[in-house]
């Protein structure tokens, strides 16, 4: 066995497990990611003296300034800009002299903290009270989801589901990538060594190229288990030393929402942490694991093959890496396009393109595991199911005849024509 | 006779690959398929080793009708060779060894024989890649006859060899053959199996246009040439002989004659004899397989023409 692989079976849970540890204390700490900025309110109007609030990472000033010294303030770094406020008729003009162009994020803070200013004078000045607004804010609505299935209520947690949904669906985008270039690679290296006349002289061309799908479905599966496990084991000392780090705790939110400004005790009060961690306990229980589990592998294999045998052919279709390219397009094309709409889809897992996309087996692989945590009609699972099979024995089919020829062409790179010629020739 | 082709043909989209071709092979014979690059032999071995199929003909081997269970009596080096590059010697010659329907021991076994007749212990557990060319050249070799084959096909087998290695390669080809192998050699360089092999065929343009064996051909390609050495007086032409070159250095002369009346070459000795020469040295100058390939795609377009 190669040491490289070895290594790369061993290191790559671990790096997957850190990626997604960084990616968690970030979004826990947002701030890190960004500079502190100090804004200059030169406040012509005197509406916003004082009444802009302070965020993590934006601070304001109050000064009076004319044009010329704004500039010359800009010249100190600490300074990100100078916000200008004065009034032209009944309009409010609003000019931030900044050194960098702002981001949106912090353009859309600063905007909504004027707002927000100006929503409360207006109040006010019609009689609202303070207490009465503050009441108003904090007014919050959480739904809680109930699923109607045949056994009755059902609770769910669509979080839950939605990142349950979407890792497996990434993972499966991710091994059938991974090992379906593998494939690619393996027919490419046979076809350029020539080995594959001495071997094509003992086995059939549909047995090496099959031999050559299923050998690499092994080795991934193995690959994949070792990771599961690995992974499993690793998350929960990352998980709890990124929360450590992070300083997830009750506290450090109490800190936080200090410093914004917003009344500290309710919400110390809430067990934020635990609250979370209960609704996804339970959301998990809701599902049903084990099948999820299985049709996962289900999907796996199968979109495994159905694009494993077309990036067979497209390997014995050219002499080297670098002509692979025109035929990759139309292979991956579908690939990304199942990743990248699985975003619309987990917020409507059950819209007629979702349940289209989980039917054709170009996508179904990846939409399929979106749409399962959400719950699908066991009709639509077997239809797909299916469609799947009929799918990859399809295309093995197909690529069994491209590759039969490919693999013993040399020479002139062929075109989709050729291709297609070759489909129905007579060996 | 171990393989016996008869109204083979095989066409490919553009060209006719082999037309007409019949041949017989006889077993334990060393066989020359001789022609230039592109005249149909690679695919004609494709053929045998079953990568593609004939349009028509038949072929046996063995006596029995070529079917794919023969390959496993076959061992062909292709003229690319290749290796898995990233595989260790012993891997990959295990892994040979078993697609041709060897048990894992058996394969073992041959590998052990081989491994101790070329002294390559050593190699075994090394990645192919870190082998030189010649190294590589002999894991092919072990790799294509590792299997016991009845029937070995060499395609271009001297190619990328150097001299060492090549003779090397030959007087194991010798033993394959005593031990009760045929072979066959597929060739565009004519001179170099033409000492090696029993029967040869020449391949022209698809057609076989020559077949037999290498002495029988020679001796009706010959033209009656002879090679003479002699210190004296050059020769002449006269009603005698014919010079057909003349060489000469410090002492010894170099002619090729012919005889206008040839009987034997005792008799040509024996008029050469009346000469005012003395005579060194007398050899009868046969044709090469080049020469004869030449002569016979004349006489093959003349006969067409």
């Amino acid at each position: 066995m190669k040491k490289s692989f070895l290594i790369m079976t061993l290191v790559s849970p671990l790096l997957i497990v850190l990626f997604y540890g960084i990616i968690f204390y970030f979004s826990f700490n947002k701030d890190l990611g960004e500079d502190k900025k100090l804004v200059l309110v030169n406040d012509a109007t005197g509406i916003f003296q004082n009444q802009l609030e302070a965020e993590n990472n934006i601070s304001f000033q109050y000064k009076n300034l004319n044009e010329e010294a704004s500039l010359e303030m800009l010249k100190n770094a600490e300074i990100f800009g100078v916000l200008n406020i004065k009034k032209e008729g009944e309009q409010i003009q609003y000019n931030l002299i900044a050194n960098e162009q702002p981001g949106l994020s912090t353009l859309n803070g600063i905007e909504s903290k004027l707002e927000k200013v100006l929503k409360a004078k207006k109040m006010q000045d019609k009689g609202i009270d303070a207490s009465l607004l503050k009441e108003i804010n904090d007014i919050s609505v959480q739904i809680s989801t109930q699923k109607s299935t045949d056994k009755g209520l059902e609770k769910s947690n669509s979080g839950v589901t939605t990142i349950i949904g979407f890792v497996g669906a990434f993972l499966i985008y991710f091994f059938i990538f991974l090992y379906g270039v593998q494939v690619m690679k393996g027919v490419i290296e046979e076809k350029t060594n020539r080995i594959v006349e001495v071997i094509i002289s003992s086995v059939k061309p549909f047995q090496l190229m099959m031999g050559k799908i299923v050998g690499i479905a092994m080795v991934g599966f193995t690959q994949f288990t070792i990771w599961v496990v690995l992974v499993a084991a690793l998350s929960g000392p990352v998980s709890s030393l990124v929360m450590k780090m992070a300083h997830v705790d009750p506290s450090s939110i109490a800190q936080t929402t200090q410093m914004s400004g917003m009344p500290t005790d309710e919400l110390a009060k809430t067990p934020v942490k635990s609250n979370a961690s209960m609704a996804i306990l339970s959301g998990l229980n809701q599902l049903n694991i084990p099948m999820l589990l299985g049709l996962f592998v289900f999907y796996f294999i199968g979109g495994y093959l159905f694009y494993g045998a077309l990036f067979a052919a497209v390997g014995s279709a050219v002499d080297n890496e670098t002509d692979t390219q025109q035929f990759m397009m139309p292979i991956t094309l579908p690939l990304i396009f199942s990743i990248a709409i699985s975003q619309s889809i987990i917020n409507t897992p059950n819209s007629d393109l979702a349940i289209w996309l989980s039917m054709i087996p170009f996508s179904s692989p990846v939409i399929m595991m979106v749409r399962l945590p959400f719950g699908v009609p066991t009709s639509e699972i077997i239809a797909s199911m299916a469609c799947m099979v009929l799918g990859f024995i399809g295309t093995v089919w197909l690529a069994g005849r491209i590759y039969r020829i490919g693999i013993l062409t040399f020479g002139k790179k062929p075109s989709y024509k050729d291709l297609a010629k070759w489909l129905f020739r007579k060996s | 006779m171990i393989i016996q082709i008869e109204n083979l043909y095989k066409s490919y989209q553009t060209h006719v690959a082999l037309k007409d071709i019949n041949l017989n092979i006889q077993k334990g014979s060393i066989f020359g398929l001789l022609g230039p690059n592109g005249a149909g032999k690679t695919s004609l071995i494709r053929i045998l080793t079953h990568i593609t199929e004939a349009d028509s003909g038949q072929i046996l081997f063995n006596g029995e009708k070529l079917s794919p269970n023969h390959i496993y009596q076959m061992g062909y080096l292709p003229e690319e060779r290749g290796l898995y590059k990233k595989m260790t010697v012993k891997d990959q010659l295990l892994y040979f060894a078993e697609l041709k329907g060897l048990s894992n021991s058996r394969a073992k076994e041959k590998l052990k024989y081989w491994v101790d007749k070329f002294d390559i212990k050593s190699w075994l557990d090394k990645k192919v890649e870190e082998l030189s060319k010649g190294m590589q050249q002999k894991i092919q070799f072990i790799a294509t006859v590792v299997h016991e084959p009845k029937l070995i096909i060499l395609d271009e087998p001297f190619s990328g060899f150097d001299p060492i290695n090549a003779q090397i390669l030959v007087d194991e080809i010798l033993i394959l053959k005593e031990q009760g192998a045929s072979i066959i050699f597929s060739t565009h360089r004519m001179d170099s199996v033409e000492l090696l092999c029993d029967h040869i065929a020449l391949i022209n343009k698809s057609e076989k246009i020559l077949d037999g064996a290498v002495n029988e051909i020679r001796q009706q390609f010959k033209k009656n040439h002879f090679e003479i050495k002699y210190e004296g007086t050059p020769l002449i032409n006269d009603h005698n002989i014919n010079i057909v070159s003349h060489k000469e250095n410090e002492l010894v002369q170099t002619d090729i004659i012919t005889s206008k009346q040839f009987q034997s070459n005792n008799e040509l000795i024996k008029q050469l004899m009346q000469y005012p020469i003395s005579l060194n040295a007398f050899t009868e100058k046969l044709p090469t397989m080049e020469e004869i390939f030449i002569q016979a795609v004349n006489q093959k377009q003349q006969s067409h023409a």
